[in-house]
C-alpha cells in the first residue's frame, strides 16, 4: 500500500465513522443501525492500525503528504495503544450505553452524539499520533479537547457540565502555553535552519537542533512541559482530571487516561527529543524528573482519601502519568525503556479499572464507595477482574506494571539517584495502600439489599477479561514483536546517542540486531550535535 | 526607525486594550473591546510587514481580520447577548490591583526576553516582550474574573500574545500556518461558547464560584 | 529436572486458575490434589539431587538478551526449604478440608473458592521463591505472597480482618522496598540479577545490597522494627496462620537472607553485627510480649517473632565464617517450620471442635481430646528446645557455633546469654501453660468438645512426627 494511502485510509475512518454516526443521529436512525456503524467502525480502526504498526515495522519511518504525517517508531507505539484500547472500549461502550439506554439516562440521540464524538476524538487523537507538523500537532491537542468535552458533558447534569467547563478552560489555556512554546520553537527554527519552509516539520528541525538558540529553548521548553503537560495531567496543572474523567461515561474516562494522556505524552517527549538535541539533555531531564516526582507524590496521597471510586483512578491516572516523567527524566536507555513499557502497561489497566468501574456504576448506580459494596458476591466475574487490575495497578506481580516500575527504579539506580528511587517505593507503596483500600471498600463485603445478583452481560465483561489476559502477559512474557516495538522507540527517544544505543543492546535479542541498528545508523547520521546527547 | 517605533506604540496599545477587555463589566462590552484589541494587532501585522518588507504579513493582516476583528467578536456578541449574570460581574481583585499585576508580568516578562540573542530583533525586544507579557495578561484575565464568559475572553486574550510572538518571530511563515492557528481559535470560542449555554440553561448561572460541586 | 522444577513451581497456579474457574464444590479436592502434586514434584526434584550425589545446579531459564531474568538453583538449602513449603502447604490444604466447614464451632464456614485458589497461588510462590536463582525472581515471589497474605488474612472479611491484612500487606511492601534496592542496585553494579553475582561486589556495594535484602527480610520474618503486622494477622482462618505465620511466608525473609549469605564469598560484618542485635533485641521483645497474652493464637504469634530471631541470630552469626551457624540457621528454618505449624493446628484443632483458643478456658486437653493434647505438648516441647524434639537439635548447634565464635568476637557472648535465658524462660512459660491446659479436669468448654475430623487428624499425627524426626532429615541433607 502507498504510505500516503495508508494515512489517508488511517485517519479516514474514524472521520468517516464520525460523520456517519452524526448523519445517523440526524436521520434518527434506530439503535442497531448506530451500534453497527460503531462496531464496524472501531474494529476498520484496530486493524488499520496494527496494519500501520506492522508498516513501521517492515519498513521503517514512514513520511507522506509533504512531510505532514509522520510515523516512526515511538508514535507507532502510540498508535497501537490507540488501536487497541480505541477497540476495546469501543466494544464496551456497546454494552454501556446500551445499558444507560434502557435505564433512560441518555436519550437515542445522545447515543448517537456520543459514537460520533467517540470517533471525532479518536481521529482528533490520531491525527496527534500521525503529525509531524509542529502546529498541526498543537491544533491536534487542542481539538482533541474541543472533541472530548462534549463526550466528558453527555449526562448533562450540573456536576458534569462544571467537569466539561473546568476540562475545556482549563486545557486550552494550558494547551495555549503549549502553542507559545510551539511558536518560539518554530519561530526559532524558521529563523536560523536553511530553508525555513521546513521549520515546521518535527523531523527536519531535528536535524538542524544544534542551531538552535539555547535560552529560547531553555524558555520553550518550560512552556512546552506546562502547556502539553496540563493534558497530561502532571501536577499542579492536573485539576481538570479527577472532574473530567469522574464525570464522563465509563468507555469516555477510559479512554481518556489511556490514550489521550499518552498522546500529550507524546507531543512532551517529541520537543524532549528535539530540546535535548539543542541544549543537552539535563535541562529538561531535571524538569521532567521534578514535576513528575511531585505528581507521584501528591497523587499518592491523595488516592488514599478518596471516597469516589472514579476520582480515585484519575488520581492513579496523574500518579502513573508522573512516575513515566520519572522515568523519562532519569533517562538513560534503561529508564526510557520503562517509561515507553510503562505507558503501554498503564493504558491496559486503566482501561482494565475505568471499564470495571462502569459495571459498578451500572451495577449499583453510584461510584461512591461508601455505597458500593461486595461486587464480588454481586458480580464475582467483575469483581475479581476489578480487584485484580486493581492489584496490578498497584504494582503486584506477576502483572504487567510490576515490571515497567521496577524497570524503572532500576533505572534510577543506575542513574544515581539512590534517595529519588526510596521515596518513589514509599510512595508507590501509599498508592498500593490506597488501591487495596478500594478493593476492600467496594469489591468486598456484604451485598447491599438493593441491588440485583448477575453480571451485566458479556460486553461489559469481556473486553475487561480480554484486558487482564493481556497484563498477565505483559507481565510474564512480553511478546517479541512488542519488544521489538519499545525498543524501537527507545533508540528514537534516545535520538542517536550512541553509547545509550549499545547499551540497549546490551539488551539484545539474537535475530534482532539487524532492525535496530539500521534506524541507529539512520538517526545517528542526523547531526553532530547530537553528541551532547548522553544518557 | 520610525516603524520600529510604530511598532512599539502598537504594543503599548495592545496592552492597554487587553486591560480594557478585563475590566470591562459587560461581557458583550468586551466582545466590542476585543474587536478594537485584535485591530491594533492587526495594525503591528501590517507596520511588521513594510519593517521587514515581508509580503506574507500582509497576508497575515486580512485573514486575522476577517478572523479576529469581524468574526471572533461577532460569534462572542451573538452567543453572549442572551446570557446575563448580574451577579458573576466582576472579578475576584479589584482592578487597580488587576493593574499592577499586569504591570508586574510586563516586566517580568521583559527580563525574561532579555537574554533572547536573534539579531532581527534588537530594536523589538520590547515587543516581544509585550508579546509575552500579554500572553500571560490573558492567564490572568480567566483566574482573576468570575464571569464564565470573561473566561473565554482570556482565552482570547492568551491566542492574540502567541500570535504576536509568532508574527515577530517567524514572520515567514506560510499563510497555512497562520490559518490553522486562526481556525482552532474560533473553533475552541465556538465550542466554549455552546458549553457556557449549556452551563446557563442548565444552572442558571455564569458565576464560576457557583460551579463548585467537585472538588478533592 | 528442569521440568519437573517448572512444573512444581507452575502446577500450584495452574490449579489455581482451574479452582477460580469450576464450582465451589471441587475447590478443596483440586486444591488437595494440587498440592499433592506440587509436593511430589518437590521430593521427586530432592530425590535426583540426592542421586546426582548433590552436585549443585543453577539453571537459567528466561533471559532478556544477556541478562538472566529467571533461572532455578537446585541445591541442598533450596530442596531442603522448598520441600518444607510445599509439603506443608500440602499438608494445610488437607486441613482445610475438614476445618473450613460448617461443622467448625468458632468460624461455621465452607471454604470458597477464593480460598484455596489463593492458597495454590502462594504455594506456588513459595516454590518459585526457594528455587529462584536470581534475586528479580525473589522479589517476584515475594511481591505475590504479600499480595496472596492480603487476601488470605482478610479472607473473613470482617472490618477488623480487613485492617490487619492491609497492614500487613503495606509493612511488608514498605520492606520489600529494600528488596527493590538491593535487585536494582545488583543489577546496575554487576548487569544480572543472578545472586551469585553478589559475589563480584565490592564491600561498599555489598554492604548496600546486604543492607536491603535484610532490611527485606526483616519485614517478611516480622522482626523489629517492622514485626507490626504478624500479631493482628491472627485474624486469618487459623490453617492460613500456621501456613503463612510459621511455615511459609514468614521463612521468606530469612530464606532470601540465607541464600544471600550463601551467594557471596565474604558478607561485610556491619551486616552481621546488625542483624546479631537486632535478633537479640526481637528476641527479648517478643518473649516480653508472651506474657500478657491469653489467646492461644497471639502468643504463638509472638512465639514466632522470637524463634524467628533465633534464625536472625545463626545467620548473622554465620556471616563471620560459620559454617556451623549458617546449617544451624537453615536446619532451624525447616524444623521451626514444622512444629509451629503442629502448634497452630492444634489450635486451629481446638477453636474446632471447642468454639474458643483462649487458653484460660481450655483445661483437661489430655482427657478430652488426647491426640490435640499430645500435639499441644509434643509441639511446646519442640518449640521450647527439649530434646529429644527438633527444636533442640537446631538450638544446640546454634549455641555451639555461637560459643566458639566468642573467641574472636568477644562481644557476642551477652547477646548469646541473653539468648540462653529467653530460651529457658520461654520454656518455663509454655511449662506453664502446658500444666494448666492439658492435664487435670476438663473446663466446659472441651467437655463439650466435638470430634476433630480425619483429615485434620492425619495432618496432626504427621506433624507428630515430623517434629520428632524432622532434625534427623535435616542434618543428614545439610552434610
Amino acid at each position: 500500500m502507498d504510505t500516503f494511502m495508508l494515512f489517508l485510509i488511517l485517519l479516514a475512518i474514524p472521520l468517516l465513522t464520525a460523520l456517519v454516526a452524526f448523519t445517523c443521529r440526524w436521520v434518527g436512525a434506530s439503535r442497531p443501525v448506530l451500534t453497527a456503524v460503531h462496531t464496524i467502525g472501531s474494529t476498520l480502526l484496530l486493524l488499520m492500525s496494527l496494519y500501520g504498526v506492522w508498516a513501521v515495522y517492515q519498513q521503517g519511518e514512514l513520511l507522506a503528504g509533504h512531510n505532514w504525517l509522520h510515523l516512526d517508531s515511538l508514535s507507532s507505539l502510540f498508535l497501537a495503544i490507540l488501536g487497541v484500547i480505541g477497540f476495546i472500549t469501543g466494544i464496551y461502550s456497546i454494552g454501556y450505553m446500551n445499558h444507560e439506554l434502557e435505564e433512560g439516562e441518555v436519550s437515542l440521540k445522545s447515543l448517537g452524539t456520543y459514537y460520533g464524538f467517540f470517533h471525532l476524538f479518536l481521529f482528533t487523537m490520531l491525527l496527534v499520533i500521525t503529525s509531524n507538523n509542529l502546529i498541526l500537532m498543537w491544533a491536534a491537542i487542542e481539538a482533541t479537547t474541543l472533541s472530548s468535552a462534549f463526550l466528558v458533558g453527555l449526562y448533562g447534569q450540573q456536576s458534569s457540565l462544571e467537569a466539561a467547563w473546568k476540562y475545556i478552560i482549563i486545557c486550552t489555556v494550558g494547551v495555549a502555553f503549549g502553542l507559545y512554546g510551539t511558536v518560539l520553537v518554530y519561530a526559532n527554527a524558521a529563523n536560523v535552519m536553511p530553508n525555513p519552509g521546513d521549520a515546521i516539520f518535527w523531523s527536519e528541525v531535528l536535524k538542524h537542533a544544534n542551531l538552535l538558540d539555547s535560552s529560547l529553548m531553555h524558555l520553550a521548553f518550560i512552556f512546552i512541559l506546562i502547556g502539553f503537560g496540563t493534558k497530561t495531567g502532571l501536577f499542579p496543572m492536573h485539576a481538570w482530571l479527577p472532574d473530567a474523567h469522574s464525570e464522563a461515561p465509563s468507555p469516555t474516562s477510559a479512554l481518556l487516561s489511556a490514550v489521550l494522556l499518552n498522546c500529550a505524552l507524546l507531543v512532551i517527549i517529541r520537543y524532549a527529543i528535539l530540546i535535548s538535541a539543542a541544549i543537552g539533555p539535563e535541562f529538561p531531564q531535571r524538569l521532567l524528573l521534578v514535576f513528575g516526582l511531585l505528581s507521584v507524590a501528591v497523587a499518592a496521597f491523595l488516592i488514599l482519601v478518596q471516597r469516589d471510586m472514579k476520582r480515585l483512578l484519575a488520581y492513579s491516572s496523574v500518579e502513573n502519568m508522573g512516575l513515566i516523567a520519572v522515568a523519562l527524566g532519569i533517562g538513560g536507555p534503561l529508564g526510557i525503556f520503562a517509561a515507553m513499557l510503562h505507558t503501554l502497561n498503564h493504558s491496559l489497566g486503566k482501561t482494565l479499572l475505568f471499564c470495571g468501574s462502569g459495571n459498578v456504576l451500572l451495577k449499583y448506580g453510584t461510584r461512591d464507595m461508601n455505597a458500593v459494596k461486595g461486587l464480588l458476591r454481586v458480580a464475582p466475574l467483575s469483581g475479581a477482574l476489578l480487584a485484580g487490575g486493581a492489584l496490578a495497578l498497584g504494582g503486584m506481580p506477576p502483572f504487567n506494571l510490576f515490571l515497567s516500575e521496577f524497570m524503572t527504579v532500576t533505572a534510577g539506580i543506575r542513574g544515581g539517584y539512590l534517595w529519588l528511587v526510596i521515596v518513589l517505593l514509599v510512595l508507590l507503596t501509599i498508592v498500593l495502600a490506597g488501591l487495596v483500600r478500594m478493593i476492600v471498600m467496594s469489591v468486598l463485603g456484604k451485598q447491599p439489599d438493593n441491588v440485583s445478583k448477575g453480571e451485566l452481560g458479556w460486553l461489559t465483561t469481556a473486553p475487561l477479561a480480554v484486558l487482564m489476559v493481556l497484563m498477565v502477559l505483559m507481565g510474564t512474557h512480553i511478546p517479541q514483536p512488542v519488544q521489538q516495538l519499545l525498543k524501537q522507540a527507545t533508540t528514537i527517544v534516545l535520538n542517536g546517542d550512541q553509547a545509550g544505543i549499545d547499551e540497549l543492546h546490551a539488551l539484545e535479542l539474537p535475530g534482532a540486531a539487524t532492525e535496530d541498528s539500521t534506524t541507529a545508523a539512520a538517526t545517528s547520521s542526523h547531526s553532530a550535535a547530537q553528541e551532547m546527547y548522553r544518557d | 526607525m520610525t516603524g520600529t517605533l510604530l511598532v512599539n506604540n502598537l504594543a503599548g496599545l495592545m496592552i492597554v486594550t487587553s486591560m480594557m477587555v478585563i475590566a470591562a463589566r459587560k461581557p458583550t462590552v468586551s466582545a466590542g473591546l476585543y474587536a478594537l484589541q485584535s485591530l491594533v494587532l492587526v495594525g503591528i501585522f501590517l507596520s511588521l510587514a513594510s519593517l521587514f518588507d515581508a509580503h506574507e504579513l500582509y497576508m497575515w493582516s486580512i485573514s486575522s481580520f476577517i478572523t479576529k476583528v469581524v468574526l471572533v467578536p461577532l460569534i462572542m456578541y451573538r452567543a453572549f447577548r442572551k446570557m446575563a449574570d448580574p451577579n458573576a460581574d466582576g472579578g475576584v481583585i479589584s482592578t487597580a490591583l488587576l493593574m499592577m499585576i499586569a504591570a508586574a508580568i510586563v516586566l517580568v516578562s521583559y527580563f525574561a526576553t532579555a537574554p533572547v540573542a536573534l539579531p532581527m530583533l534588537a530594536d523589538l525586544k520590547p515587543v516581544l516582550a509585550v508579546s509575552l507579557g500579554h500572553f500571560l495578561i490573558g492567564l490572568l484575565c480567566i483566574v482573576s474574573q468570575r464571569n464564565i464568559l470573561k473566561q473565554v475572553f482570556g482565552y482570547c486574550l492568551m491566542e492574540n500574545g502567541a500570535h504576536l510572538t509568532l508574527a515577530l518571530l517567524a514572520y515567514k511563515a506560510p499563510e497555512l500556518v497562520e490559518i490553522g492557528i486562526a481556525t482552532d481559535a474560533i473553533f475552541a470560542v465556538v465550542i466554549m461558547a455552546l458549553m457556557a449555554r449549556r452551563i446557563y440553561r442548565t444552572m442558571n448561572t455564569l458565576d464560576v464560584q457557583k460551579l463548585i460541586s467537585l472538588k478533592g | 529436572m528442569e521440568t519437573i522444577a517448572l512444573a512444581t513451581m507452575l502446577l500450584p497456579f495452574i490449579g489455581a486458575l482451574l479452582i477460580a474457574l469450576s464450582p465451589q464444590r471441587y475447590a478443596k479436592v483440586l486444591c488437595t490434589a494440587f498440592a499433592l502434586l506440587a509436593t511430589l514434584g518437590m521430593g521427586w526434584l530432592a530425590l535426583s539431587y540426592l542421586g546426582s550425589g548433590k552436585t549443585d545446579v543453577t539453571m537459567p531459564l528466561y533471559s532478556f538478551g544477556h541478562t538472566q531474568i529467571f533461572g532455578f538453583v537446585i541445591d541442598r538449602v533450596s530442596t531442603l526449604i522448598g520441600f518444607a513449603v510445599v509439603s506443608l502447604g500440602f499438608l494445610i490444604s488437607l486441613y482445610s478440608c475438614g476445618y473450613l466447614t460448617a461443622l467448625n464451632r468458632e468460624h461455621p464456614h465452607d471454604g470458597s473458592n477464593r480460598y484455596y485458589a489463593l492458597l495454590l497461588i502462594f504455594i506456588g510462590a513459595m516454590a518459585g521463591l526457594t528455587l529462584s536463582s536470581t534475586i528479580l525472581g525473589q522479589l517476584l515471589f515475594f511481591e505475590i505472597t504479600g499480595g496472596c497474605s492480603w487476601g488470605l488474612i482478610g479472607y473473613y472479611q470482617s472490618p477488623k480482618s480487613l485492617r490487619s491484612a492491609l497492614k500487613a500487606l503495606i509493612v511488608t511492601h514498605i520492606a520489600s522496598v529494600g528488596l527493590y534496592l538491593a535487585a536494582a542496585w545488583l543489577f546496575a553494579r554487576t548487569g544480572t540479577f543472578e545472586l551469585t553475582a553478589i559475589a563480584q561486589l565490592t564491600d561498599a556495594d555489598k554492604l548496600v545490597v546486604f543492607g536491603g535484602i535484610l532490611f527485606a527480610a526483616w519485614g517478611k520474618s516480622a522482626q523489629l522494627p517492622l514485626h507490626m503486622w504478624l500479631p493482628d494477622a491472627m485474624e486469618a482462618p487459623t490453617p492460613v496462620s500456621a501456613y503463612l505465620h510459621a511455615a511459609s511466608m514468614v521463612k521468606v525473609g530469612v530464606y532470601i537472607f540465607a541464600r544471600a549469605i550463601m551467594s557471596s564469598d565474604s558478607v561485610p560484618h556491619e551486616i552481621g553485627v546488625v542483624g546479631v542485635v537486632m535478633a537479640t533485641i526481637t528476641m527479648v521483645y517478643g518473649f516480653l510480649m508472651y506474657l500478657p497474652q491469653k489467646d492461644m493464637k497471639r502468643l504463638l504469634a509472638y512465639s514466632t517473632i522470637a524463634q524467628l530471631s533465633y534464625i536472625f541470630l545463626a545467620l548473622s552469626m554465620s556471616t563471620f565464617n560459620s559454617k556451623m551457624a549458617f546449617d544451624a540457621g537453615v536446619a532451624y528454618i525447616f524444623n521451626h517450620a514444622y512444629a509451629k505449624s503442629l502448634f497452630f493446628l492444634v489450635a486451629g484443632a481446638l477453636s474446632y471442635a471447642c468454639g474458643t483458643r483462649m487458653l484460660p478456658k481450655l483445661r483437661g486437653m489430655l482427657k478430652c481430646t488426647p491426640l490435640l493434647g499430645i500435639g499441644f505438648c509434643v509441639a511446646a516441647m519442640a518449640i521450647a528446645g527439649v530434646p529429644p524434639f527438633n527444636g533442640f537439635f537446631s538450638k544446640f548447634p546454634l549455641f555451639a557455633a555461637g560459643f566458639s565464635l566468642t573467641g574472636e568476637h568477644w562481644w557476642l557472648m551477652p547477646l548469646l546469654i541473653v539468648a540462653l535465658i529467653e530460651s529457658v524462660a520461654s520454656f518455663a512459660w509454655l511449662l506453664m501453660w502446658f500444666g494448666r491446659t492439658v492435664p487435670g479436669e476438663p473446663s466446659p468448654e472441651l467437655a463439650s468438645a466435638q470430634p476433630v475430623p480425619l483429615s485434620m487428624k492425619l495432618v496432626l499425627l504427621v506433624l507428630i512426627v515430623m517434629s520428632l524426626v524432622s532434625s534427623v532429615i535435616a542434618a543428614n541433607w545439610l552434610n
